[in-house]
């Protein structure tokens, strides 16, 4: 459903994403994984076409991303970084706007909207201008975006951060019950423990290049542990003027 | 005092960047139009830029620290109260309140005035301090269009209505809505060039239409299967939206027409030439040259329309039809807007 070759992305002498080969199957939900920086975001926003490869090309459900631009967007469901809301419209016009954009009927939206807002816990925030919204409130907006047209694939860049635990529970239902319909997932997240309960694809990725690409089930360890031998190994600075330790 | 120093100094500071947006008028076509080409004539747009500028400017400062961050500050009882005394006069604009009521005192400015100026200060000023809503729930009924583009054209629409044009606009509408009702005769040409007015005032938005959307609304489009052409209509639509009923009891067909070349020449700068734009603030133009060109356009499709007859109307919509076509695929063109 999503396969990627050689894709690169250059800014100016900084090489972001290094040569990406990555194959995604249908109904899998691939966590894509790495420290700040690392290039996931970047990543994301190749796939769904938000940003334009330097070179090496994407293909999502078959279709080029550059090239079919317009037949990708009608088939993914995205979460962006910075969750694309806009400030003048409210949680439930943004999910009406979802809707008619998509081409759903009006019953059916005002239906999946209602299911949606209930689901996530917005109902009471639903006529809240997104400016005015907290930051997990923006964002389970911008997941119900992404839900609500029922797409082939999904891509959400750090879906669960930010988020309630409940909600958080809910999200990973969501996610699993979609993927059980042949829904692709393609997510970035932080959060380790989630990402070991949902994925049935880990890749780690580190400056730019993936570092690891298999089911959990193949990891030698716990992920944890893999995540910092292969990524990132945590350094623990001793600030002195916290003062010394109380017995 | 050495904190609550501090704390003004900060607030001193993040008022001076917050006014310096006020420079944005220097870009503006009703700015423009009145400095370069009304120049003294221009007094009665000056003033009324000038009224619709002193709400902004009149806001308390200390709504600038977040009510959170203030009570969680290690200050005293004492060292709040001299805060909020203190704190008013960060802002330039109560310096010059006092300055009026001097000049008032010594009879160069007139009491009736001083007193509208300082009026308005201090209403807007306690206005901006009471603890209510924002009041954009009141943009909750903002009416729905008809089609698929519904949303977005109500959410441009509220963009429309938190720029200062809109309220430049409005007040000329007001004022001729007003010279009709109470029967004041006017010339044959007042018509026209009040109605030309009303859409110069909303025009410089023409020239930043996703000025106001941040980079998440810009993001958004990008993700949207919508084609550019669709984009840039539902923008479109809604400043057109906004012109039909404020030149209403003008000259509406006028005010189409120069609206519509407004949109065409306009949709060149907003595609090719990104410029974010402040809330509260008027709208920053694509330039002075740009400005003045683009005010010339519409004063002669208005002018046409006006004098000649409405079927000059066709050549403006089919100006417009082809700018929104081609300027939509350049915006499908340029991912990195």
């Amino acid at each position: 459903m999503i396969s990627c070759r050689n894709l690169t992305r250059r800014f100016g002498n900084f090489t972001a994403v290094d040569s990406l080969n990555l194959e995604v199957g249908e109904g899998a939900i691939c966590a894509f994984l790495g420290p700040n920086g690392a290039g996931k975001s970047t990543t994301v926003k190749m796939l769904t076409g938000l940003l334009p490869p330097t070179s090496g090309s994407v293909e999502v459900c078959g279709l080029d991303v550059i090239h079919h631009a317009l037949d990708v967007k009608r088939i993914i469901g995205v979460l962006p970084e910075d969750l694309g809301l806009f400030d003048d419209l409210t949680v439930e016009e943004h999910l009406l706007l979802t809707g008619s954009v998509y081409g759903i009927p009006k019953a059916e939206t005002r239906t999946r909207v209602a299911q949606l807002l209930h689901a996530l816990s917005l109902d009471h925030g639903r006529n809240t201008f997104a400016s005015a919204c907290s930051h997990g409130m923006r964002k389970k907006t911008a997941f119900a975006m992404a839900l609500l047209p029922n797409p082939r694939v999904l891509f959400l860049d750090e879906p669960f951060e930010a988020i309630d635990p409940v909600t958080s529970k809910i999200m990973r239902d969501l996610l699993a019950a979609v993927a059980r319909r042949g829904v692709t997932v393609f997510l970035t997240s932080h959060i380790l423990s989630v990402v070991e309960q949902i994925a049935s694809q880990v890749v780690m990725i580190r400056k730019g290049k993936i570092v690891w690409d298999s089911p959990p089930s193949e990891l030698p360890q716990s992920l944890e542990q893999h995540y910092f031998d292969l990524v990132e190994t945590p350094v623990v600075e001793e600030l002195s003027w916290l003062g010394s330790p109380r017995s | 005092m050495a904190r609550v120093a501090a704390v003004l100094r900060a607030l001193a500071q993040a008022h001076r960047r917050q006014q310096s947006d006020i420079a944005s008028i220097i870009g503006n076509n009703f700015f423009l139009v009145a400095a370069l080409l009304l120049q003294e004539a221009g007094t009665f747009i000056y003033l009324l830029i000038g009224v619709v500028l002193l709400f902004p400017l009149s806001t308390d400062p200390l709504r600038k620290i977040p009510a959170s961050r203030l009570s969680l500050w290690p200050l005293t009882d004492h060292d709040r109260r001299v805060l909020r005394l203190a704190s008013p006069w960060v802002n330039p604009v109560s310096w010059l309140v006092v300055g009026a009521a001097v000049w008032a005192a010594r009879g160069k400015v007139s009491l009736g005035l001083w007193g509208a100026f300082a009026g308005l200060f201090v209403l807007t000023f306690v206005l901006s301090d009471l603890p209510i809503s924002p009041g954009r729930t009141i943009w909750l009924h903002v009416p729905p269009f008809p089609g698929r583009w519904n949303q977005l054209i109500r959410k441009n629409l509220r963009e429309i209505l938190s720029t200062l044009d809109f309220y430049c606009a409005l007040l000329l509408s007001l004022s001729a809505l007003a010279w009709r009702l109470f029967g004041v005769a006017l010339p044959d040409e007042a018509f026209f060039a009040l109605t030309i007015l009303i859409v110069l005032a909303l025009s410089s938005y023409s020239q930043c239409l996703f000025g106001l959307d941040g980079p998440g609304g810009m993001a958004r489009y990008r993700l949207l299967p919508l084609r550019g052409w669709e984009i840039l209509l539902a923008k479109d639509i809604a400043l057109l939206a906004a012109v039909i009923p404020l030149t209403l009891p003008l000259s509406p067909l006028t005010g189409i027409a120069a609206a519509l070349i407004a949109l065409s020449a306009g949709h060149q700068p907003s595609v090719e030439n990104f410029r974010p734009q402040h809330r509260w603030r008027f709208s920053t133009g694509a330039g002075v040259v740009t400005g003045l060109l683009h005010a010339a356009a519409m004063a002669m499709a208005g002018s046409a329309v006006y004098f000649k007859g409405a079927w000059i109307l066709i050549p403006c919509v089919g100006a417009w039809l082809g700018s929104v076509w081609y300027y939509g695929r350049v915006f499908e063109r340029s991912p990195d807007l």
